[in-house]
């Protein structure tokens, strides 16, 4: 397949499913079609690698501590708090 | 004749429930052990949901107020952690809607479909090839972090929860009170959101 073709409707259902597909959230018949669509038709499997390496990157996102300032005003906000919760 | 709820319902194993139950039967001096817990990961959720460290910070303690006034209504019926979201999201979702924002943009699949001349690449990217840790530097980390902040927020919020925060797609769903469909739908626009910006920055480097 050649990227003329690309806007055929099966790349168009296959992109609509890539990210189930990195999810494992598909069943085999459909994973078995992607797997065997990517190994046919470049930009497809370029969309996918791609999007896969961006969820790589985002879970890669670093975590930032809490500001000590923050913490101790936290902290004397909690001591602070009625001892009895509202009824809820 | 109905089946009463809690017959069918499954054992939840969950390592906050010790902790919730004690500050439920009157132990309010271990509610500091769950902030501690916990604001570092809701910290983090906040600022990447409000963008400013200021309104996260406000938020966290917004958040914790309310778990404080809501944990007697807990029903052991999911984690814990899920329900502590669930009241963070609503949380930064209130204090959004009272900040003067424009409406938000949705995004549609059509916007991200691969087109033929500007999008047919005969071989893959080399930042989809190279190793991670070759890849990642600070400037790379920050630009992931601006794409994030830069996409609406109701599609922030699925991809937070899901990509960074590792919950799966029901539970996402379940803390933002959304179908499984409506959040794997603005999950796979979110990445594609990211991938072209992440795209652009490796085209112009």
């Amino acid at each position: 397949m050649n990227n003329d073709e690309h806007d055929h409707k099966h790349c168009l259902e296959m992109f609509d499913r890539l990210s189930e597909y990195l999810d494992n959230e598909l069943d085999e018949v459909t994973c078995k079609d992607i797997e065997k669509h990517v190994k046919e038709c470049v930009p497809c499997f370029v969309c996918l690698q791609t999007l896969k390496r961006t969820v790589d990157l985002c879970k890669q996102t670093e975590s930032r501590p809490v500001p000590k300032d923050f913490s101790k005003k936290l902290k004397k906000i909690i001591q602070n708090m009625p001892k009895t919760p509202p009824a809820g | 004749m109905t089946v009463p709820k809690r017959a069918i319902r499954k054992q939840i194993k969950d390592k906050d429930f010790e902790l919730i139950r004690a500050i439920n039967s009157g132990r309010f001096d271990r509610f500091p052990d769950l902030v501690k817990r916990y604001e570092q990961k809701l910290y983090n959720f906040s600022l990447r949901m409000c963008r400013d460290g200021a309104d996260a910070e406000d938020t966290v303690q917004e958040t914790f107020l309310n778990v404080f006034r809501y944990l007697k209504a807990f029903r052991y019926e999911t984690k814990f952690k899920n329900w502590l979201y669930r009241v963070a999201a609503s949380t930064c979702i209130k204090k959004r809607r009272k900040s003067k924002f424009a409406p938000e943009r949705e995004l549609s699949l059509d916007e991200f479909y691969p087109k033929d001349e500007a999008e047919g690449p005969n071989q893959v990217p080399n930042w989809a090839l190279m190793p991670l840790d070759k890849l990642l530097n600070d400037e790379l980390l920050d630009k992931i972090n601006q794409a994030i902040f830069s996409l609406p927020e109701k599609y922030r919020l699925v991809i937070v929860l899901r990509d960074i925060e590792g919950f799966s797609t029901a539970e996402t769903a379940q803390i933002l009170n959304l179908s499984a469909a409506n959040v794997k739908v603005r999950l796979h626009r979110a990445r594609l959101f990211l991938r072209d910006k992440l795209k652009g920055y490796f085209e112009n480097e």
